[in-house]
């Protein structure tokens, strides 16, 4: 009955990342990368730190895993073919004759292909990597939601922890307390796939990898589009927060106490609006760095 | 009767050696580290503004004794997350410590009494753990006395010599601080805990290791207790050190000592310090009071 249905999900979950997806992963990886200030600088003084600093770039999420595993954490080095090629994409994002690659990467459908790309390879990591969690730990759902949160969202948290080593970063900064956007998916992500893995959710996986990746492509594709930062988790967040942890009360007592603080909870009250705003796009700049 | 009353002796270690630490004593191992956790500055702002932080760094204060000793042995960082329950249990105290409505359960908790008993508790979980590091660290290192000193102590004394990390993990970056430089009394008797322990374990101490464990729990619950009773940030070792150190590490310890008492001109090189001591004095007071939070935090 619904065949067509089972098979067209069935393929699409087989489909192999290796050429296309990861070079988008790659792409927006590293173009990331090249956003932030005084990335082109360092590339042409130090080409060396700047190509480490990609590879942390695109392959921080298996680093992360594999710290955590008690794995080599130097073993996405050996896997050659992904290295070289996401090395030429480093290579000809910062060197290509007249910024060619950039300027390409501009062009927004350009962006959104890509991005879309990359959030493709976003499944395929959180269930490789809860998928390897069990392999260790039969019966442990945390340790499966932690390596495929790590797989799936570790990069960020390799990249600024990088950036604190070289002294350029100071951790004051509130986004590394807020969760960023793809962390908060990826760790809902994780959890589906997890309670997946332990039967305890009746879906077939290539179902639930479907419809997942589908949600999310949908979902960074219109961020983009639309230019908001999220806000897709925010009434789930406020009520849950409310009921779990008492935002309520915690409001008054900081509005009374000052009224910044109370705009970076995101209250967004008419009395802070400006502060708002400017957390709104410090979020928005967040989420465009992609993970 | 001597005869008897060793072996009754020896029988209630034993059996005292093998009392399963999960339930009670594990819950209380939570709670006190926890609440060592809202003593820090800023934790309770954090908890409500980033619970998913929040509750990281709980983890990091029931856990971090294990993760790090699972560094250094080179095993799976997120070992011990695989006890679900065990997890579960802090989690729940993290959030009761945290959210309970009325702040019930931490006001419970904190009187004194209460408190007494759980801290008293906490020290057996720490005993226990350091004994059990050191037997799992011979069973990899079978002559690395080192390698059991240092697994020995990083379980005991747990989260403190990871504390920049877990500020980190709190938005708080100060690698001037260290618990390495400032060591706190749970931090000093874990080092010799482990050391008395490595020597038992490479039989160099003719006790067994129940008793061993016994004598220690007994000394190191009383100290604590005594401590937390009086509200005091000294510690035992403090005269053992005063006499031994100057004889180990010659005069410098005792000028380091003086500098120390009578006012930071030196050491701190402040402007204001020369002109007058009042300053000096307020300098003092201030290291004196960050040095009392730094043993308050006391794990």
């Amino acid at each position: 009955m619904d065949s067509p249905w089972d098979e067209l999900t069935l393929a699409f979950s087989r489909t192999s990342m290796f050429p296309f997806f990861d070079i988008a992963h790659y792409l927006v990886s590293v173009m990331a990368l090249k956003r932030q200030p005084g990335a082109a600088a360092v590339a042409r003084k130090n080409p060396f730190s700047s190509w480490f600093t990609a590879m942390l770039h695109c392959f921080g999420g298996g680093i992360l895993s594999c710290v955590l595993l008690a794995e080599p954490p130097l073993r996405f080095l050996a896997n050659n073919t992904n290295i070289l090629l996401a090395s030429s994409i480093w290579y000809i994002t910062f060197f290509c004759p007249c910024d060619l690659v950039s300027q390409g990467y501009s062009f927004l459908p350009v962006q959104l292909l890509a991005a879309g790309m990359k959030e493709v390879t976003r499944t395929w990591k959180i269930v490789g990597g809860v998928k390897h969690a069990n392999s260790y730990y039969k019966n442990s759902w945390i340790v499966m939601i932690a390596i495929g949160w790590a797989r799936g969202a570790g990069g960020s948290i390799i990249t600024n922890f990088e950036q604190l080593v070289k002294g350029g970063w100071k951790p004051e900064a509130d986004e590394w307390l807020k969760m960023s956007y793809p962390a908060k998916v990826t760790l809902l992500g994780s959890i589906i796939f997890t309670f997946q893995h332990t039967k305890y959710l009746a879906v077939s996986r290539h179902n639930l990898m479907f419809l997942y990746t589908m949600f999310l492509v949908v979902t960074k594709i219109t961020m983009m589009i639309t230019e908001t930062a999220t806000v897709l988790f925010a009434p789930l967040e406020d009520t849950l927060g409310r009921m779990l942890f008492g935002w309520q009360q915690q409001f008054s007592s900081c509005e009374k106490k000052s009224e910044t603080k109370s705009s970076f909870n995101g209250t967004g009250s008419s009395t802070s609006k400006p502060i708002a705003v400017a957390s709104d796009t410090v979020k928005k700049k967040h989420t465009k760095k992609t993970e | 009767m001597e005869l008897l009353s060793a072996l009754s002796l020896g029988e209630l270690a034993l059996s005292f050696s093998r009392v399963p630490l999960f339930p009670v004593f594990d819950l209380s191992y939570f709670i006190v580290s926890i609440l060592y956790l809202k003593y820090e500055p800023g934790a309770v702002e954090l908890s409500r503004r980033h619970p998913m932080a929040s509750w990281l760094c709980a983890m990091l204060h029931c856990f971090g004794s294990y993760i790090l000793a699972d560094l250094l042995l080179g095993e799976p960082l997120i070992d011990y997350f695989s006890n679900n329950s065990s997890v579960l249990l802090a989690s729940a105290v993290w959030y009761l410590i945290f959210f309970c409505p009325l702040d019930l359960f931490y006001k419970c908790v904190c009187f004194l009494p209460v408190k007494l008993i759980f801290v008293a508790m906490k020290e057996v979980v720490r005993v226990r753990k350091i004994a059990v590091g050191i037997h799992h660290a011979h069973h990899h290192y079978h002559h690395g006395w080192f390698v059991m000193i240092a697994t020995g102590w990083v379980k005991g004394s747990g989260v403190a010599l990871m504390s920049n990390f877990e500020q980190l993990l709190r938005g708080v970056w100060k690698p001037e601080t260290n618990e390495i430089l400032h060591m706190s009394f749970p931090t000093k008797a874990s080092l010799y805990g482990a050391i008395l322990f490595t020597l038992q374990q490479t039989r160099w101490l003719p006790v067994s290791k129940a008793s061993l464990i016994f004598i220690f729990t007994m000394f190191m619950v009383s100290c604590k207790v005594f401590l937390t009773a009086t509200h005091s940030h000294s510690s035992p070792f403090d005269v053992l050190e005063g006499y031994i150190c100057p004889v180990l590490f010659g005069t410098s310890w005792g000028g380091d000592h003086h500098h120390d008492n009578h006012g930071g001109s030196h050491g701190g090189g402040g402007p204001g310090s020369p002109h007058s001591a009042l300053p000096a004095k307020s300098k003092e007071e201030l290291s004196e009071g960050s040095r009392k939070k730094k043993t308050k935090k006391a794990d």
